[in-house]
């Protein structure tokens, strides 16, 4: 049973958070907190979790600066087929992992992008967005954040996999998540419960790796001032 | 993902020796990262017992989990290879003659626009004949309602679901109603549609509410039912995004369970062309409900 209390609590925090005229690291903290204080329980189910994820080393052999980031076509938010093939050349990518548009952090990971696109435009970049969502959810995402980047329906998490980013949910972190009104299975069109741990490369129009932030911790993302150096 | 590709083997070899082979790397590599992917699941993959190597419950049941990313990962790879590539592979696809070609378009658009110069080969059948054109291997995909064959090897994935509406003409009498009951077709003539998945299904219904079919026409595509009811020659129960022009009245048919999916379907374990790759790719990810919505948005401005 959802338990609606915490989860209507969450949406409001979320909300809150999202529109915290703050840098994305002080917004991401605010609502971690916000979830520690309102549900101690989820709070530790998280930290077992990354705690795992930590030591099965998920992520550590994503793509590194120097290496080639791997080709990948997948559809956007619209249904075009949108490759890295399309960029080389001509814009350097910040090319940016999500769960998904459910996801709080993501949410305020994806308008912080969507505030510095200007920017990134301005030093030939292009934001990429790529999602295990399919594109209905991707669609609400990009609206919801007046984004104006593609963002990307990573089927079945396989070009997650690939990157070695992937992971399965734990059976409690599961359960926490659907109690919370989380329910990934029917964002993704899948029972998979796999999600990407959120990374974000930042790769020059040669197709290497400039720069890149991943950690296992979903709260903690690349920060904007970080994005935008590497891409200079 | 080479964790993935061990893990698949051994569960399919049920033998580590045996799996490791396959892959090309020595025993102790494999076992080593089968022992990393059980520790990011937090259990045992396999267990051994009198000798012998078994899946636990774990294992059975990421198994199907992890072959899907792997065989998508696959086939995301053939398709990135051939992207704005001219030359390569035609799409080879059977569709059954209930699924309107108005709905793939925007996704059949896109494939053609990443694919250069890509060829089309369609099939056009019932739900049966596209069932042994994918066996047979002639076509690469298919798209349907329920395929009754049984095919273990068969790939599924339900793309949405519809209902069928009652299309009559303008003039007729009951085209100005909101909608209709089953009983409302009692005596009318109704059009038969035996290449429809559902036909059985909605003889059934009928038989059960005591209608009996006025006449017995049968005919053979939903094209040419259109073209009689525009002529004003019987009615016909249709897939509810069937394109109706001005002539015709599309009505929703209340206390029955018409909902029938369309799916899409592969084989297990056959190479994807690029063209499939990316047609599977985005089927699936497709925003079916939008998709849907604007076709009935595009034919009530017309209407």
């Amino acid at each position: 049973m959802p338990d609606q209390s915490i989860a209507k609590a969450l949406e409001l925090s979320a909300t809150r958070c999202r529109q915290m005229d703050a840098p994305l690291v002080d917004r991401l903290k605010a609502f971690a907190d916000d979830v520690a204080a309102l549900s101690p329980e989820f709070a530790a189910i998280v930290e077992r979790m990354i705690g795992v994820l930590r030591k099965a080393g998920v992520g550590e052999h994503a793509p590194q600066p120097g290496e080639p980031m791997p080709s990948f076509v997948l559809p956007d938010q619209d249904g075009h087929l949108v490759g890295l093939h399309d960029f080389l050349g001509k814009d350097q990518v910040v090319l940016s992992f999500h769960r998904g548009g459910w996801c709080p952090y993501c949410r305020i990971n994806a308008e912080a992008l969507a505030r510095i696109e200007p920017e990134v435009r301005a030093r030939r970049g292009r934001v990429v967005v790529i999602t295990p969502d399919v594109e209905q959810f991707n669609a609400e995402l990009r609206a919801d954040t007046r984004a104006t980047f593609p963002v990307l329906t990573d089927l079945d998490n396989a070009f997650a996999m690939e990157l070695s980013l992937a992971f399965k949910v734990p059976e409690e972190k599961r359960q926490a998540m659907t109690s919370a009104g989380w329910d990934i299975a029917s964002s993704q069109n899948s029972d998979a419960w796999i999600l990407p741990i959120p990374a974000t490369f930042v790769i020059g129009t040669d197709g290497i790796v400039k720069s890149r932030f991943l950690d296992p911790d979903y709260r903690k993302r690349m920060t904007t001032e970080d994005i935008v150096a590497a891409l200079e | 993902m080479h964790q993935i590709r061990y893990f698949l083997a051994v569960g399919r070899t049920l033998n580590f020796t045996q799996a490791a082979d396959e892959c090309h790397v020595s025993q102790p590599s494999l076992s080593r990262a089968i022992i990393k992917l059980e520790e990011e699941l937090g259990g045992d993959l396999f267990r051994r017992e009198r000798g012998l190597t078994h899946l636990t419950d774990l294992g059975r049941m990421m198994q199907p989990l992890l072959q899907q990313t792997y065989d998508t990962a696959t086939s995301a790879k053939t398709l990135a290879s051939s992207y704005r590539k001219g030359g390569t592979a035609p799409l080879r696809l059977a569709l059954s003659n209930t699924v309107d070609l108005r709905l793939l378009i925007e996704p059949l658009s896109s494939l053609i626009e990443g694919m250069p110069g890509l060829e089309l080969k369609f099939f056009r059948g019932t739900a049966g004949q596209v069932a042994e054109q994918i066996k047979g291997g002639e076509s690469e995909l298919g798209i349907a309602g329920p395929l009754e064959a049984d095919w273990e090897r068969f790939k599924s994935w339900t793309l949405f679901h519809g209902t069928f509406h009652l299309l009559v003409h303008k003039s007729h009498r009951l085209a100005s109603q909101k909608s209709i009951a089953l009983k409302d077709l009692a005596g009318e003539r109704l059009l038969g549609r035996p290449y429809c998945e559902v036909a059985d299904r909605f003889a059934a219904l009928l038989a059960a509410n005591g209608i009996e079919q006025s006449s017995g026409d049968m005919l053979a595509s939903d094209t040419d039912a259109l073209e009689l009811i525009n002529a004003n020659v019987g009615v016909g129960v249709m897939p509810a995004t069937t394109r109706c022009g001005s002539n015709l009245s599309s009505i929703p048919i209340e206390g029955i369970d018409l909902d029938f999916p369309t799916l899409l379907y592969s084989v297990h374990g056959r190479q994807h062309s690029p063209a499939a790759a990316g047609l599977i790719q985005l089927v699936r990810a497709a925003n079916w409900r939008q998709i849907i919505d604007s076709l009935k948005s595009v034919d009530a401005a017309a209407a």
